[in-house]
């Protein structure tokens, strides 16, 4: 008996199980053990006959006019839950801005030293160039009016960040950016009914365009919904992240 | 290519074990913020562009700054509201 106390010492297990380490690891441990347990349980990849999937592969270039098929599936056959998505950020950057906003000093930081400065000078156009490229060519190659949104809105943080937000808030006031923000929500909803209008449908492809594959003013409405998504998400980060630099106490 | 996949996976291990266990919030962002970086080269790997570019936008650039300055609010009300109570 006394060697089994001695084995097991109950204040040295306490202090195991007080410990930080052993809690993550054993909520981990639980989590990959039910994970486990219910992708084991997967089927191996079925295909059918008729499937979604392989109907798009097949005609979506046909359909919708579009070279990049999940730009195609984003923006055309699923453009009501990118409809969906818009909204989720549309309420983020609106709850932030109503918690946040109760004092509105900005931060009046004098930024980054010289050479950083200089160096940004010449770099930030082409951050600039890289999103508009990666926004108005998402129906051709990798990209997509999300993605480039997000570039977009790096451009401010980038300002913030390296000229200070004094520069920032001169430039592109917040004003602006909610007009951008609001803007580019209005041109999805309004290509939406312009659709329904047309093609019998909300969202539907209504292609006033119709040019050769693979140029850039192709695939009817999916490029002037990426130019909105695209000024959307960006304007919306953007205001988040200006909303989170902001002073939430007074200095003395 | 299927080492190079298992290296990534290997790296994304790593890496998140690495964010959960620091108590400073600085190494933990660096290391989420490799972690991104990782799962983008394997995004790339499996052939989806598009994802991989979203996800080196979001994970590894917007988070980082949108982290670091909630960290950075958060420490200096922390040392203003101390100082008050000084007072």
């Amino acid at each position: 008996m006394k060697g089994i106390n001695t084995l097991i010492n109950k204040k040295s297990l306490y202090n195991l199980l007080k410990k930080r380490e052993f809690h993550v690891s054993f909520v981990l441990l639980l989590l990959s053990v039910f994970l486990f347990s219910n992708f084991y349980y997967v089927p191996e990849q079925e295909i059918f006959s008729n499937s979604t999937a392989e109907h798009i592969i097949n005609s979506g270039v046909k359909e919708t006019g579009s070279l990049n098929l999940v730009t195609a599936i984003l923006y055309d056959y699923r453009a009501f839950d990118s409809l969906g998505e818009s909204t989720v950020i549309f309420a983020a950057v609106s709850a932030i801005v109503l918690i946040l906003s109760f004092k509105t000093l900005p931060v009046s930081s004098k930024g980054l030293s010289f050479i950083v400065k200089r160096t940004f000078g010449i770099l930030t156009p082409f951050v600039f160039l890289y999103a508009v490229y990666v926004i108005t060519h998402g129906h051709l190659s990798p990209g997509g009016g999300f993605q480039g949104g997000v570039v977009l809105g790096t451009i401010s943080i980038i300002f913030s960040i390296v000229y200070g937000s004094a520069y920032d808030y001169e430039n592109y006031s917040p004003k602006a950016k909610t007009i951008l923000e609001t803007g580019g929500a209005l041109l999805f909803v309004f290509l939406g009914g312009l659709g329904f209008i047309i093609g019998g449908y909300f969202l539907s492809n209504f292609n006033p365009t119709r040019s050769g594959l693979g140029t850039l003013i192709s695939a009817g409405s999916i490029p002037y919904i990426n130019i909105g998504i695209g000024f959307k998400v960006g304007a919306g980060l953007a205001i988040i992240f200006y909303t989170m630099i902001q002073k939430t106490y007074v200095e003395e | 290519m299927i080492i190079l996949e298992y290296l990534l996976i290997f790296l994304m291990l790593i890496s998140a074990f690495l964010a959960v266990i620091f108590q400073e919030e600085l190494i933990s962002i660096i290391c989420l913020s490799v972690f991104s970086v990782s799962l983008t080269a394997l995004y790339l790997v499996y052939k989806a562009p598009d994802v991989a570019l979203a996800e080196a936008v979001i994970g590894a650039g917007l988070n980082t700054a949108l982290f670091m300055t909630a960290i950075s609010q958060v420490r200096s009300g922390k040392k203003h509201y101390i100082s008050e109570e000084d007072k």
